[in-house]
């Protein structure tokens, strides 16, 4: 038996080389725990059927010399990645059937150096939501309580890599996706700087905050696959090199706590932990400073402005003629309204209807333009903190995991998930979610997250606090 | 909200909905529109004098490429016709425009 629970991507490497056990052994064991616990949880939409195959592959590769880390690492990835010959259906039903005619960049980096991808894990439909309940394949269930969500939308990624589905994810982050469900589902979860990672192949949602990110277990395992997913591609003219930003060299970070920001609505239980992991910090001798960040609190606000309105934009190619569903009608019109009014679920028509809304003649001022002169000024109020310190740290989320249902009700509840998240993409910022201990409800426990944001290009930084802090809980 | 406005954006968006979804969407607006309109409180004086500042912008610059075909010629067509709806002689096929 292979211990999937404690299995690193360098163990698995250093197994895979000393011949403890083989890709493909490694693989079925995934499978077997797949079959046993994803009828009830639900990460995965589908398993390839090419798994062992690609296992083959990778255990050639260990033959004849040109196995890397990643080399038969099993990894899932989020149903809004392409890869050819796949379907990549966003969890839309109107990509039900759709099959991916190329690769993603980040899929064909993977397949080169002959890593496992296992399959494509369940979201909220085109990455609208925070809990997975947007999927038209029907919800994720967190698998330290099935009662409530794993959060979202990278909900499947997140909780197929805590479930030992696979030994890491894929997801994507517009405004926490990567990071929010990682805390729900006790794993780390990285959203690098905002085109550091090539989004060639990634189905968009909101094209000035996307990024792909990476969910593991552990910082090391998200550090490995971040460093091997990421650089610039001619193909994604919105991905960046490494000298794109002058780099911030640190030798020990200075850490940043917004507290006037970390007030609200906040679950006392989340308080009691944020203040202990700042004195494990403290006792490790980091040095932990007070910051304002006086326009953060308009993230929110201001995303569900620019966010719509991209949304509108970006998925006006729906359309019922080229791909997708398509409903027959006398008129061409209505091929249109008929095709997207049954493809898109309920939160996708509400979004485009909205982000129709602020764009539209006499609200676009008051709206949209509002609100990127509003992103401006978080963007400077980061800017000025990195000036004193070198991370900033909050909590992840305002409580643990929620129940299935129990925000569905309440659009702006459910929106405020994104709290301490989407600043780092409003802002392209760098950041990750680190587990930080649990909570006991109802005789569950249930993971908790801390959230570091660093300066541009400075995921090392991320990497270096996290590995100290995983020492530290 | 009211519900012609909705219908009207519907309209424009090319989505066909029920009316009581549009009486639900006229309602969910005038929330999160109350919500996300926190944006207002931000005084235009203060958005353009800090803006005025600003350097020439890191966030937004243009990215140039040669206007070149990249892929070979029907490299693609029957990956992607196999996807379309409905295709007649190598082509998509659609309802009469004009």
């Amino acid at each position: 038996m292979i211990d999937l629970k404690n299995l690193t991507i360098e163990k698995a490497h250093e197994s895979f080389k000393n011949g403890e056990f083989t890709v493909a052994e490694l693989v079925n064991a995934y499978l077997e725990v797949i079959k046993e616990k994803n009828g009830e949880i639900n990460a995965y939409l589908e398993i390839y059927d090419d798994v062992l195959e690609q296992a083959k592959r990778a255990e050639e590769m260990f033959k004849n010399g040109t196995a890397t880390l990643m080399t038969g690492i099993p990894i899932a990835i989020k149903d809004n990645i392409l890869f050819e010959g796949h379907i990549a259906s966003a969890s839309s039903k109107i990509l039900k059937n759709y099959t991916a005619t190329y690769d993603a960049t980040v899929v064909k980096k993977l397949k080169n150096t002959g890593a496992v991808i296992i399959g494509r894990t369940n979201m909220d439909e085109f990455a609208m939501g925070v809990s997975t309940e947007n999927s038209a394949y029907g919800v994720t269930k967190n698998p330290y309580d099935t009662k409530r969500v794993p959060g979202g939308s990278s909900g499947g990624s997140c909780a197929c890599v805590a479930m030992n589905g696979a030994l890491v994810a894929l997801g994507s982050d517009t405004a926490g996706s990567c990071r929010q469900p990682a805390s729900f589902c006790g794993v780390v979860g990285l959203k690098p700087t905002y085109g550091s990672v090539s989004r060639h192949g990634l189905i968009a949602m909101g094209s000035s905050l996307d990024v792909i990110g990476a969910i593991g277990k552990n910082i090391s395992d998200v550090q490995i696959v971040f460093d091997f997913i990421k650089g610039q591609d001619e193909m994604d003219s919105t991905s960046i090199s490494s000298e794109f930003y002058k780099k911030k060299i640190v030798t020990k970070p200075v850490i940043g706590i917004p507290r006037d920001f970390i007030k609200e609505g906040m679950d006392d239980r989340i308080l009691v932990n944020f203040e202990e992991t700042i004195e494990k910090l403290k006792s490790a001798g980091y040095l932990i400073k007070d910051i304002k960040l006086p326009y953060v609190k308009y993230s929110v606000p201001a995303y569900y402005i620019i966010t719509p309105a991209e949304i509108s934009a970006n998925l006006a190619r729906f359309d019922g003629i080229r791909y997708g569903l398509s409903e027959k009608a006398d008129k061409l019109f209505d091929v249109y309204t008929k095709s997207r009014g049954k493809g898109f679920g309920r939160e996708v028509r509400r979004r485009i209807l909205l982000g129709t809304y602020v764009l539209s003649h006499g609200y676009h001022d008051a709206y949209y333009n509002k609100a990127n002169a509003v992103r401006r000024l978080i963007i400077d109020d980061y800017n000025k903190a990195f000036e004193q310190v070198d991370l900033i740290l909050t909590p992840t989320t305002t409580g643990p995991a929620f129940k299935i249902g129990e925000k569905v009700n309440d659009l702006v509840k459910m929106y405020l998930e994104d709290i301490f998240t989407s600043p780092a993409n409003m802002a392209g910022f760098p950041a990750i979610s680190i587990p930080s201990g649990f909570v006991e409800e109802d005789g569950e426990k249930l993971p908790l997250g801390i959230h570091f944001t660093a300066p541009f290009l400075c995921e090392d930084i991320l990497f270096t606090i996290g590995k100290d802090f995983e020492k530290l809980i | 909200m009211q519900l012609e406005e909705i219908k009207k954006l519907a309209d424009l968006a090319r989505i066909d909905m029920s009316e009581e979804e549009m009486k639900e969407i006229a309602k969910d607006f005038d929330s999160i529109l109350a919500y996300v309109g926190q944006v207002q409180e931000v005084s235009s004086r203060t958005v353009l004098e800090e803006e005025s500042k600003k350097s020439e912008d890191y966030f937004l610059h243009n990215v140039m490429r040669e206007d070149i075909v990249t892929n070979k010629k029907g490299e693609y067509t029957e990956k992607i016709l196999a996807n379309a709806p409905d295709t007649q002689d190598g082509f998509l096929k659609v309802k009469q425009i004009l």
